[in-house]
């Protein structure tokens, strides 16, 4: 079995490499028949990929120790579903799991483009299988999931406990997605610059992609930090460690992108810009995998020193020197209609979005990197944490916030003074008035006043995009409110759920701006029947609990809680001690409500004296940040669910194209 | 309870136990570093010293490393200044290249209709379309 596995990965390297060349030379020599070659051969390479992922996945579910790999990530008590994600819990494993997303993305790609951007398709092909070759490169050469031991263990290492928590078995997989689906995008750009076809296609080709790929970029990142909020009971939910801001760079250059292509196919201008941003977030993706694997920089992600870093670092700068030499090469047909008139304008609105973006994404990079930085010139190792990451990105994710409210609402061109007045008097005096109010009640935590004005003035221009609308549509349509509003949403899904994503980014920097300025922490060493008092909540310990099996022992302290003196129920703050890896795990308990979370963390306890230390958090309105997070997701798939005036519009410009090139071709 | 300069310093201060986080946000059982330095920052608050005074306490003592950001001198003042100067010179270069792009406010309109290529056309037939609906 585990030599099929083998075999597969090594076919599958070379039906990759054979994809790439034939491929390019079908373009090149036009010679179809190759570039259907090359089709096959991805088709093929996924299916070999499928059978080496397939042949781990058996081997992780029927404990085959005799594997380095599965001996290393799993144990005889490990229970199924984390033997399943055991797959993407190690190195090795990880690569295969990411050669297996990415292939079978580039099958759905091929068959979703069968009949269509023929002369895009071979160069597509030759990306994607030369990203593919390269992952499975290291798969054979470098680090094989397949490796046998000399003597089969008897025993498995296990998975590190704090991968064995519910949010394993989906936060890597949807992180995953999001970094390879931004592969798709970047294939299609590099197609479109091979063959100088800079015009609309590629851009509407992708469009649904790039937005797969923000989906789950931000759902990944989102799940991460929920994971890191309730597995590494420290109150937190975000700690700007490097392997978090790996993730966090793709999704800002990603999210610019998808604002300025907007530009692209209103005005026909910045194709330059977005072109950059496509191929900066791919980039950012390898850059953020190299981060994991390389050891450059300490991080609690980091997988364990494994020498892939050079390979990465050549990979990236090979992928640079053949865009930056494409770009240049074809700077002529990236040249747009650029025009703006005043600076009062959404054109205008979505540069400055664009800059805020891409400046958080650098400012995120140049404290990631500094480290290495500062060594380099001045010889001393220094840490650049989170402090730093938070005084820095405050203010620009502000202002960010604030082209929230702008962008989406200025007119294009120019902004007369009635448009300001119309869209933006009311919204503006509520936000004053709102952070008046804050002020007055005694707030001095500027910031988080400053947030939730700029907050209120985004939620109000965004309800009165709503409220508009549906009054447009009851006047013009004789419809009741209800289906007026759900009609409107329905015909501009672009727009309307684009409000919605936005609704959820005012949730989410509320839910953070409130719970990093108004946390209560506190710490005590207390008996059975101690009393705890930390804002409005008393805490009685009553009890503690011991459990054990195989995997795992336990204790749990039981917690009485009141709020204003009235009993809530009661919680169970644990500490577990997996066995096979000799390590605690802290097991936080919640009570959440939108008003506020209460984060109980067992500390430790001691049997000889009966003092356990427990430590106590309040973040208030933190579950807005979830909620927030959940209402992007939503968002986004009213965003992507299709239209057909939208498929119209892809066919008639799919129809010009293919057009151009029978002429060409004949 | 603790008092507020000694939670500023464990802000300031990353734990060496690897975890990565401040000395205040570590919460390994026994943590072997954070612990200590925890202890440490009392004992030296315990003797009248400011955060700054602590704070080049255990920088001397422990190598720059240990604290939680780059220090506000020399070298380390390119981490702080660069974001924002990059920022700012970015939006510069927007507003510079932008007014080239602004058309001569003297040149008259253009007011005869663009002529409408297939993707466009299909666009405002949509448009249309979903109007009558």
């Amino acid at each position: 079995m585990v030599d099929l596995g083998l075999l597969s990965l090594r076919l599958a390297l070379i039906g990759g490499l054979y994809a790439v060349l034939a491929a390019i030379y079908g373009a090149v020599a036009r010679r179809p028949a190759y570039a259907r070659s090359a089709r096959q051969a991805a088709y093929a390479v996924h299916a070999l990929v499928a059978v080496a992922a397939l042949v781990l996945w058996r081997a992780l579910v029927t404990r085959d120790f005799s594997l380095e790999y599965v001996a290393s990530y799993a144990s005889s008590t490990l229970s199924l579903p984390y033997r399943i994600a055991a797959l993407w819990g190690g190195q090795a494993g990880s690569l295969l799991f990411w050669a297996l997303i990415l292939t079978t993305m580039s099958t759905v790609v091929h068959l979703q483009n069968r009949e269509r951007n023929a002369a895009l398709m071979p160069y597509v092909t030759a990306t994607l299988m030369a990203i593919a070759a390269f992952f499975l490169g290291l798969l054979v050469f470098m680090t094989s999931p397949f490796e046998r031991l000399p003597v089969p263990a008897a025993e498995g290492a296990d998975l590190n406990p704090l991968l064995q928590n519910y949010w394993m078995l989906i936060h890597p997989p949807a992180l995953y997605l999001g970094y390879v689906g931004c592969s798709v995008p970047f294939a299609f750009a590099i197609a479109a610059l091979a063959t100088g076809r800079l015009g609309d296609v590629w851009i509407r080709t992708t469009r649904r992609w790039t937005l797969f790929a923000w989906f789950f970029l931000t759902l990944g990142n989102m799940l991460g930090a929920r994971w890191a909020y309730e597995e590494l009971g420290w109150g937190g939910y975000w700690a700007w460690d490097p392997v978090e801001n790996a993730a966090f760079m793709p999704w800002l250059s990603c999210t610019a992108f998808l604002h300025s292509v907007m530009i692209q196919e209103k005005k026909n201008m910045l194709k330059m810009w977005n072109m950059v941003l496509v191929l900066l977030t791919f980039c950012l993706t390898i850059f953020g995998t190299f981060l994991t694997r390389s050891g450059v920089v300490s991080s609690v992600h980091s997988f364990t020193q494994s020498g892939l870093g050079p390979f990465f670092v050549a990979f990236l700068l090979s992928v640079i020197a053949v865009v930056a030499g494409l770009v240049v090469w074809r700077r002529p047909l990236l040249r747009g209609e650029n025009e703006i008139d005043s600076f009062l304008s959404r054109e205008a609105a979505f540069l400055f979005n664009n800059l805020l973006l891409v400046g958080i994404a650098f400012a995120t990079f140049w404290g990631t990197v500094f480290p290495v930085i500062s060594e380099a010139v001045r010889g001393i190792k220094i840490t650049v944490g989170p402090p730093f990451f938070n005084k820095v990105n405050a203010p620009l994710g502000l202002a960010l916030l604030f082209m929230t409210g702008v962008g989406p609402v200025i007119a294009w061109r120019r902004a007369s003074a009635r448009n300001l007045r119309r869209s933006f008097a009311v919204p503006l005096g509520v936000g004053f008035a709102t952070g008046a109010a804050i002020f007055a009640s005694g707030w001095r935590n500027y910031y988080a006043v400053v947030c939730f004005s700029l907050a209120v003035f985004v939620l109000a221009t965004i309800f009165m995009e709503f409220y508009r609308g549906t009054r447009a549509r009851q006047a013009l349509m004789g419809e009741p409110a209800p289906r007026a509003l759900a009609n409107l949403v329905g015909k501009n899904r672009r727009r309307y759920g684009g409000y919605v994503i936005h609704v959820g980014v005012v949730m989410v920097f509320v839910g953070v701006a409130a719970s990093s300025a108004f946390r209560l922490e506190e710490q005590e060493t207390i008996r059975k029947g101690d009393v705890v008092q930390v804002g409005a909540f008393t805490l009685t310990y009553q009890d503690i609990h011991f459990t054990e099996d195989a995997h795992y022992s336990s204790m749990l302290a039981e917690i009485a809680v009141a709020k204003n003196g009235a009993p809530v129920g009661t919680l169970f703050p644990e500490k577990r001690f997996y066995k096979k890896q000799q390590q605690p795990t802290t097991e936080v308990a919640l009570r959440s409500t939108l008003a506020e979370d209460l984060y109980l963390v067992l500390g430790s306890y001691d049997d000889a004296t009966g003092l356990m230390t427990m430590i106590v958090f309040v973040n208030p309105l933190v579950n807005w940040l979830w909620i927030g997070g959940l209402v992007m997701v939503l968002g986004t798939v009213i965003v992507m669910s299709p239209t057909a005036a939208e498929q119209r519009a892809l066919a008639a410009a799919l129809a010009v194209e293919e057009r151009g090139l029978e002429a060409a071709l004949r | 309870m603790k008092n507020a300069t000694q939670t500023e310093i464990e802000e300031a201060l990353t734990c060496q136990c690897g975890c990565g986080l401040t000395v205040h946000s570590c919460n390994h059982v026994q943590c072997p570093s954070g612990i200590p330095l925890k202890q440490e920052i009392a004992t030296q608050l315990g003797e009248g010293k400011t955060r700054a005074e602590v704070l080049t306490y255990f920088a001397t003592k422990y190598g720059e490393k240990i604290l939680s950001a780059p220090t506000t001198t020399g070298f380390n003042l390119v981490a702080w200044v660069t974001p924002f100067a990059a920022v700012l010179a970015a939006g510069a270069v927007i507003v510079v290249v932008s007014r080239r792009w602004r058309r001569p406010p003297s040149a008259p309109p253009d007011s005869r209709p663009a002529p409408i290529d297939d993707a466009r056309r299909a666009r405002l037939e949509a448009e249309l379309d979903r109007f009558d609906a």
